[in-house]
Parts: structure tokens; C-alpha cells; sequence
């Protein structure tokens, strides 16, 4: 088969194509700028429950989001598709949008080319990984929680991508990435438990540890006893601290609310909003995430600090929200032009302290173990109040041990204030899904509002 | 495309599948938002694909591609093939496929006025008049919102199928955003997250008359914002249409699916406590209670003419008289209750699998009459309206909710309004205290444009018909 039917094996002379294929569409346009967004990849995911793949799919897909300006006037187009017809056709279409618009006199022009330097983030074995070699991990999986009396359920994923974006105002970058991600929910009776992971590559992740970890944790759950809706102090494992950051980025550091008035750090730039143990930042840069070395519009990733110390310190933009905040450049947080949520931070860490993860519950009187939480949601964003259940390992800790499982709760909580009551963090950080680099905490005094049944 | 498709079915044929469907689709996407007068996003977008779907050895695989010229075919009938190859080396027992007759059919969603023909420079308009016509000393955000999805898909199945689809759904409506002294309240109309929408073309946006309700929309989005906090406590409530919708949603429509109960999602979205012996036995809800998933309701936003694997929409029994009957199901989950599919498989878009997914999952009047007469019978109480936060556990028991707005009720009248309410409760239990539900005139459809499931995830659009309804004894205000 020759190599332009399989452009996933060559990821440069792709990236080359999809550059040539932008530029030659910036250099076509009628409007008085123009800028093109292309991608082209391959996503392959293989589903298991109850000893079986249930599930296994693959997919090509390509993408095309068509920025025009006439005027001040700005149109959007889409098209899941690199074909010239389906690309003038959305040229055309932004077009029509544009002109059926009004001018935007707040309009700061396309942002300008600057410098991005690559970063690695291709794998070739997971690009090239075969159905195969997922079905084999499954296997794995599987087998190690039988091992400990599990059944597994979970997923294998392998995609690849490139991504390049070209416009009039010079800005032409390209860059090819890979990523795996496999977790695994064990049950034992009535006891269930998870692990995961994510990496630019497949072998990253460790089946086995994968499904060995869920199901001690599995086993450790089982005959959960009910315990009583109210205040308790918590562990949480990486994966629970990552989904309260991760809709903190979206309530709390998207610059597009913030610069509206609706959002909790609007105009308490330079305050202190949480405790001064709380670090937090974005840096799609670091290899301990899953590097990226620019966004949606071509604008170099850098390390962003959010919240320093407690002190808020910066929310993320795209070249709009960043002139409207009296930015020059934005922070490198654009998302497609194509999205209304405009920049969000997609890479997040947060400090972590001096603890082991054991030390953290072994300090603890009397409290949780949360492993992780379900269905989060937002339930006033302005206080960052969440709720939201734990889910696949919750247990009571008395005396600093685990003395037993506890049926799953809802926990309703302002999670700025709650972060602020951290009183130790793990040394170590994990990469969660996300992706979100976090360690666990300790925090007091979460309030839990309900409990479930199991 | 006919011969792509017939090329498709021949090629999965040779590869030696047991069973194969190929699915070419193409959508049509426009969404369009205003803000405070002005156009603030206006996003097109066209997507078309294939989708092919074997069961080889036993097991099932899935490709889509992007590239619809002949010559990719091949290929993406060669990867579905390795993949299903590969899934049966970890298979116990081959896939088994509940029958169903092949169709030869064509179906289009009533509609009037093409909602994509429809000038922009049109929609745009009645979008800005709504959000000028919103006014208030604390208003921070007048928006508006409208979308519309137009979607071709031709199916062809090796069993003989051949059925061309046309759906049409359109969407939207307003919302007032107040902000003060750190505050925040939000009031929408005529439904929360962008609004309501269901199958039909730009007429079912014209009916909103989202222009005549934005006044009413600002001035009580001001009033939340000085109004007292909803008290906590064990309440009689009544919940309007917009969240009783999403009520249904959340505690019916997701643990009724069959692949949910199956275990086939617990690793993500979760499982279900509607687990396979409660069939026909369960107490769900009270006598009041009766819940149908109806694919051939009218309007609805999860109306079609056949699910994705090619199986009749259909109008399926749920929950009669509180006592669970039914599930959603597909033609592979279907045995394991030994009946045949509900015709409930849908998916997102050519580049993803089927799933089980709600089509219109309706609860089914009462005889309370209007919402007014249900308030008028009503001694002491909260009315709680339009959906603002919503949460729910892995199993679909332990629910928490919030809505935009709170009316006191007290000797059968509407009185203080009340900010962030909340309620909370366990599916079963809350179900069994319904009292009462409103009347055929007080029914109405809402759709659910943002159904997530499944890995890679999907987002389904989905309908409930839902009529205002009473419950007695629920915990209301959850504090942070």
C-alpha cells in the first residue's frame, strides 16, 4: 500500500500537507483575513465488560474550522472533511456568515505568528498499534483482576493526530501527537474499584497494574455500611482532586467569563480566593502532561499560573478575550474558533505537598478515603459550589486506618474554600485522564449532603 | 450513494460477516448566539461519513471514515473486519441478534420551514429583538440563542434493509443573567442550557414568541436576585415541565437502558439499580406514575421512523401505574428479557457506534388538570422551575437538582419567590411520593439536546412529554 493511503505513517509529510492545504487556502480567500484550522487523525477504542470486548471501534476523521473577517465581521464554518469541494464549502459558508453578521468594533484582528517551539508528543507504536494489541491489554486487564476475584470492565484507546493551523496574519505551525488511555472498573461482590492512566504511549500504561489496582481497591469495598450524611474530613485520591479542578477551569479560569463579570475570580485578580497552601497552574508544555506546543490559533503554549499561594493570579485567553482584558498576547488557551466557551486551560497541575499518600490517611482521626467522584456538576458558579457522588471506593478511616467501606455520598461543596482547608498533599503527583496532573490531599470539613444505597 | 452502499453490504459479505449495516450520513449543523444585541457566535458545520458495523466470529467491530470515494471502501470494511477479528479472540459467547424484518423504506420529520434555509440575517433578528426586549438595572447578560440540525442518513444492512432517513430538529431560546453584589441568577425561557427544541423546521421557534416572554424572563431574573433563599426542609413540590423533563431523564430514561443494566456501560456512565429481576415486578413509582419511551410521538426531539440498526420506532411501555414494565433495548440486549428490540439504537454520527439510547421517554398525563389547578389544590408547597444543576449517582438512585426559580405555595396560591432550590432524594422513593399529575392540557414536549454516553462519547438529542407533576415529602435546600 503505498504511503498517501496510509498518511498515519508518516506524520511530518502530513503535517506538511495540511500546512500546504491552509496556506493555499489564507492565500485564496476574498475576506480580509482569513485563518484555517486542520486536523486529521485516527481514534481506536476497544470496550470490555464481564469478561468480554463488547464494544471496538475505529475511526478516520479530519476536521476544518474556517475563520473569515469582512469588515470586522466575523464567520465561522466547519467541515469534517480535507476534500476541496467540502473545504470551499465552508469558506463559503463563513463567508455568508460573516456577511449576514455586524461589526464587531471590540474585532483585535487575527493574532500574529510567534514563535513556537515543538514539543514531543508522537509515539509511533501507539499510532501503528493494531486492534490486536488492544484486545491483548483487555486481556490483561481481565486477568488481573480474576486474579484478586474481579471482573473488569474498561477501555484501551489509541489515537493519533495533526493538527495545523495557517492564517493571514502569518501564522503557519503543525504538530502530530499520540495518546493512550486504558482504566479499568473492577467489581467483587458488592464492592468495586477503578484505576487509570493516560500517556503519549501505549507502553506507559501497565495493564496488569491497571487491573490489579482496581480490584485491590475492589475488594477492599465490599459490605459497604451506610454512614451518615455531614461533615467529614477527606483523602482524596488524584483522580477526585482532578475532577474538582477540572470544573474549576471551566467555572473559575476560562477567560471569557471572567471578563464578563460572571465568573468567581472576576476582578479579584491579585486576591487571595482559596488557601495559601493552593498552587495551581496550566502548562500544556510539560511532559508530565500530554504536551501540545500551541492552541487552536496557533499561539505558542506557556506555563500560565492561575492561582499562586492562594492568590488568584491569571485566568486563560484567546487573542479576543486577552485584547479585552488589555493583553497584548494571549496566554496560548484558544479553543476552536468554532467553540462559544472561546479558552479554557486543558492542561492543569497542582502542587503537591510532602506527604505520602499513606501518611495522609494514616494522620487522619477520623474521616474518608474518596477514590474518586461521579456526576460532578455546577451548582452555583459564582461561589464554585459543586455536587456530585463518590463512586468505586469510599471508605471510613478511624485512627488513621481504613477500618471500612461506606456506601457511596454526595458531597455539596463551595471547592475554592474547600481547597483552602487542604492540610496535606501527597509529594507525588499523577497524571489523571483529563489530562490534570494533581496529587492527593487532604482536606477538612467537606460537607457531604446525601447517601446512596450502595 | 445508493451504489456505495450496496458496494459496502457486497464487500462485508465476502469478508465472510455473519451480519454487517453500513450507515451513510451527513449532517447539517448551525448554531447561532446573541449577546446584549449583538451576534456573538455564528457556527455552521457539515459533516458526512460512513459507518460500517460487522459481527465476525461472533463479534462485533466498527470503522468510520471520512473518505467517501470507492476506493476507501475497501479499506474501512478491512478494518471493521480485523477489529470484530480481534474482539472475538476475547469473546465467551457470539454476539446473537434479536430478528427483525428488513425494510425498504423512506422517513422524513414533519417540518414546515426548512430551519437552515431560513435567511440568517432573519434569525438573526428575532434573536437580537428578544435580547433587546429584556431590560434591568442588574441585567449583565440578554442572550439568545438558536440551532438547528438537519441530518440525511441512508442504511443498508446485509439482511436486506434499505432505509433512507431525513430528520430535522430545531432549537432555541432566551436567557437573562443578573449579577450584584457577587451574586449571580440566571432566568430562561422557554427552557434552561439554550432552550427547548424538538423535530420540525424554524416554526417551532417562531411559536416561542421569544420576543413577547423576554420582558417577563428579565424582570424575574432581577427578583431572584433579591429574593430570600429557598428554606430547607420536607416540602410538598410541584415541578413545571422544564425540570420535571429533565427529572424523567436523569431517574427513568438513563437506568432503562438495556445496555446499561447489561453492565456494558458501568464502567463509565454507570450501571443501573432497574436491574433484570425487577421486570414486571418493581415498584417504580406510585399508581400515578406511567412512563412510555415513544419514538413515533409528534415533535419530539427523539421522533424518528427507524433506530440506527434499521428496527421500527416504536412506542414501548415503561412504567404502568408505577410498576416498572419495560426497558429500552437493542437487538442484541433484547433476549436477555426475551423480547425483541424496542428500536432504541442511535448514534451520533456516522463516526460512531449505535448505542441504547431514550428516544421520547414521556410521562404520561394525569388527571390534575392544569398547572393552575394543581396549585389551586395544593395547601403548602414549593413550585420549583427550569432546571439549573443536576446530578445523579452511578446506579441512578441518589439524585440532587436544582432549579432557576422557587414559588412558595400557600393555600392554593402562588406566593414569595425563593432563590437556589434545591431538592434531593432517591429515585424510587421520590417516584412512589407522586400524588398527582397534571392533565393532556397541561402536557407538553421538551428536548434534551445534550444526552451524553458512551465510549467515544456521544451526545444524543432526546425528547420527554412531560406534564407538570406533585410530590410529597421531599428534602428540599442543600446547602453548601
Amino acid at each position: 500500500m503505498s504511503a498517501s493511503a496510509e498518511p498515519w505513517r508518516d506524520p511530518a509529510a502530513r503535517e506538511r500537507r495540511l500546512l500546504a492545504l491552509g496556506q493555499a487556502m489564507v492565500r485564496e480567500s476574498r475576506a480580509d483575513e482569513t485563518e484555517v484550522l486542520l486536523a486529521d487523525g485516527r481514534e481506536f477504542l476497544t470496550r470490555f465488560a464481564a469478561g468480554r470486548i463488547h464494544q471496538n471501534v475505529g475511526t478516520e476523521e479530519a476536521a476544518a474550522v474556517v475563520r473569515v473577517v469582512l469588515d470586522r465581521r466575523v464567520g465561522v464554518a466547519t467541515a469534517d472533511s480535507l476534500e476541496a469541494d467540502a473545504l470551499e464549502a465552508a469558506r463559503a459558508s463563513a463567508l455568508a456568515v460573516a456577511e449576514a453578521s455586524e461589526p464587531d468594533p471590540d474585532w483585535p484582528g487575527l493574532p500574529k505568528a510567534r514563535a513556537v517551539k515543538p514539543v514531543k508528543a508522537y509515539h509511533r507504536a501507539t499510532a501503528l498499534a493494531t486492534a490486536r494489541t488492544r484486545a491483548d491489554f483487555a486481556a490483561a486487564v481481565i486477568a488481573a483482576a480474576r486474579e484478586r476475584d474481579g471482573e473488569a470492565a474498561g477501555i484501551v484507546q489509541t489515537d493519533e493526530g495533526t493538527l495545523a493551523v495557517a492564517s493571514s496574519a502569518g501564522v503557519a505551525v503543525a504538530h502530530s501527537h499520540t495518546r493512550a488511555e486504558a482504566n479499568a472498573l473492577v467489581t467483587c461482590g458488592d464492592g468495586s474499584g477503578w484505576a487509570d492512566g493516560v500517556a503519549v504511549s501505549l507502553s506507559d500504561l501497565d495493564a496488569d497494574r491497571i487491573g490489579r489496582r482496581a480490584a485491590l481497591t475492589a475488594e477492599k469495598s465490599r459490605r459497604p455500611r451506610p454512614l451518615d450524611p455531614g461533615t467529614y474530613d477527606v483523602v482524596l485520591e488524584p483522580a477526585a482532586v482532578a475532577e474538582w479542578l477540572q470544573h474549576l477551569a471551566q467555572v473559575a479560569f476560562g477567560g471569557k467569563d471572567f471578563e464578563e463579570g460572571r465568573g468567581p475570580l472576576s476582578g479579584r485578580l491579585g486576591q487571595t480566593v482559596t488557601g495559601e497552601q493552593v498552587t495551581l497552574w496550566d502548562n500544556a508544555r510539560d511532559r508530565r502532561t500530554l504536551p501540545r506546543p500551541f492552541d487552536y490559533e496557533g499561539q505558542p503554549a506557556r506555563r500560565l499560573s492561575l492561582i499562586r499561594g492562594g492568590v488568584a493570579e491569571g485566568v486563560a485567553t484567546n487573542h479576543y478575550r486577552a485584547r479585552r482584558l488589555g493583553k497584548r498576547v494571549s496566554t496560548g488557551h484558544a479553543l476552536p474558533a468554532s467553540s462559544s466557551y472561546e479558552c479554557v486551560p486543558m492542561h492543569l497541575f497542582m502542587k503537591g505537598g510532602r506527604a505520602s499518600a499513606k501518611q495522609l490517611v494514616g494522620e487522619m482521626k477520623r474521616g474518608l478515603l474518596v477514590t474518586r467522584f461521579h456526576y460532578t456538576n455546577v451548582l452555583d458558579p459564582m461561589q464554585t459550589v459543586l455536587t456530585g457522588m463518590t463512586r468505586n471506593g469510599t471508605f471510613l478511616v478511624e485512627n488513621g486506618r481504613v477500618v471500612h467501606a461506606v456506601r457511596n455520598l454526595r458531597y455539596t461543596e463551595n471547592v475554592l474554600a474547600a481547597l483552602g482547608r487542604i492540610d496535606g498533599a501527597s509529594k507525588r503527583l499523577t497524571r489523571v485522564p483529563g489530562p490534570c496532573v494533581a496529587p492527593a490531599v487532604r482536606v477538612r470539613g467537606v460537607q457531604f449532603s446525601g447517601v446512596t444505597e450502595f | 450513494m445508493d451504489d456505495l452502499l450496496e458496494r459496502a453490504v457486497g464487500l462485508i459479505q465476502q469478508a465472510g460477516a455473519s451480519y454487517g449495516d453500513v450507515r451513510l450520513r451527513h449532517d447539517h449543523t448551525e448554531r447561532l448566539a446573541v449577546k446584549n444585541g449583538r451576534p456573538e457566535h455564528i457556527a455552521r458545520s457539515e459533516s458526512a461519513g460512513l459507518g460500517v458495523r460487522v459481527i465476525v466470529d461472533g463479534a462485533w467491530g466498527f470503522f468510520g471514515t471520512h473518505r467517501l470515494e470507492k476506493g476507501a471502501l475497501e479499506e474501512t470494511v478491512r478494518q471493521a473486519v480485523d477489529i470484530a477479528r480481534a474482539s472475538a479472540a476475547a469473546q465467551t459467547e457470539p454476539v446473537r441478534l434479536a430478528p427483525v424484518e428488513p425494510t425498504t423504506d423512506e422517513y422524513e420529520t414533519p417540518h414546515q420551514r426548512d430551519p437552515t434555509a431560513v435567511p440568517l440575517e432573519e434569525k438573526l433578528d428575532l434573536l437580537v429583538r428578544a435580547t433587546e426586549a429584556m431590560r434591568g438595572p442588574n441585567l449583565r447578560l440578554a442572550q439568545a440563542f438558536f440551532s438547528a440540525f438537519d441530518t440525511h442518513q441512508d442504511f443498508a444492512s446485509t439482511e436486506g434493509a434499505r432505509i433512507r432517513q431525513h430528520i430535522v430538529q430545531t432549537g432555541g431560546g432566551i436567557a437573562a443573567t443578573c449579577i450584584a453584589d457577587g451574586r449571580l441568577q440566571v432566568r430562561s425561557y422557554p427552557n434552561s442550557f439554550r432552550g427547548n427544541f424538538g423535530t420540525g423546521g424554524y416554526e417551532f421557534v417562531e411559536a416561542m414568541d421569544l420576543v413577547g416572554e423576554a420582558p417577563r424572563v428579565a424582570e424575574e431574573a432581577e427578583a431572584l436576585l433579591a429574593a430570600p433563599p429557598c428554606p430547607e426542609g420536607r416540602r410538598t413540590i410541584i415541578l413545571d415541565g422544564g425540570q420535571l423533563a429533565l427529572q424523567v431523564h436523569e431517574s427513568c430514561g438513563h437506568p432503562i437502558e438495556l445496555d446499561r443494566v447489561l453492565g456494558m456501560e458501568i464502567a463509565y456512565a454507570g450501571d443501573s439499580f432497574l436491574t433484570l429481576d425487577k421486570l414486571d415486578t418493581f415498584r417504580y413509582g406510585s399508581e400515578e406514575v406511567h412512563i412510555v419511551a415513544d419514538a413515533t410521538c409528534p415533535g419530539g426531539l427523539g421522533t424518528f421512523g427507524y433506530g440506527d440498526e434499521g428496527v421500527p420506532a416504536q412506542k414501548t411501555p415503561i412504567v404502568e401505574a408505577g410498576r416498572l414494565v419495560g426497558y429500552l433495548s437493542s437487538r442484541e440486549t433484547a433476549p436477555a428479557i426475551g423480547r425483541t428490540s424496542s428500536g432504541a439504537m442511535r448514534a451520533s454520527g456516522w463516526n460512531r457506534i449505535p448505542l441504547i439510547r431514550m428516544t421520547n421517554v414521556n410521562l404520561l398525563p394525569g388527571g390534575a388538570g392544569s398547572l393552575q389547578d394543581l396549585i389551586a389544590d395544593t395547601d403548602d408547597g414549593l413550585l420549583m422551575m427550569t432546571n439549573r444543576s443536576w446530578s445523579i449517582d452511578n446506579k441512578r438512585l441518589n439524585f440532587q437538582f436544582a432549579t432557576e426559580m422557587c414559588r412558595e405555595i400557600k393555600n392554593g396560591r402562588l406566593g414569595r419567590i425563593f432563590r437556589d432550590a434545591t431538592y434531593t432524594g432517591l429515585t424510587p422513593e421520590f417516584w412512589g411520593a407522586c400524588d398527582a399529575v397534571c392533565g393532556w392540557e397541561a402536557w407538553h414536549l421538551w428536548g434534551t439536546p445534550n444526552c451524553g454516553k458512551g465510549q467515544p462519547g456521544q451526545t444524543a438529542r432526546v425528547g420527554h412529554g412531560v406534564a407538570p407533576a406533585r410530590f410529597r415529602g421531599v428534602q428540599v435546600g442543600v446547602k453548601a
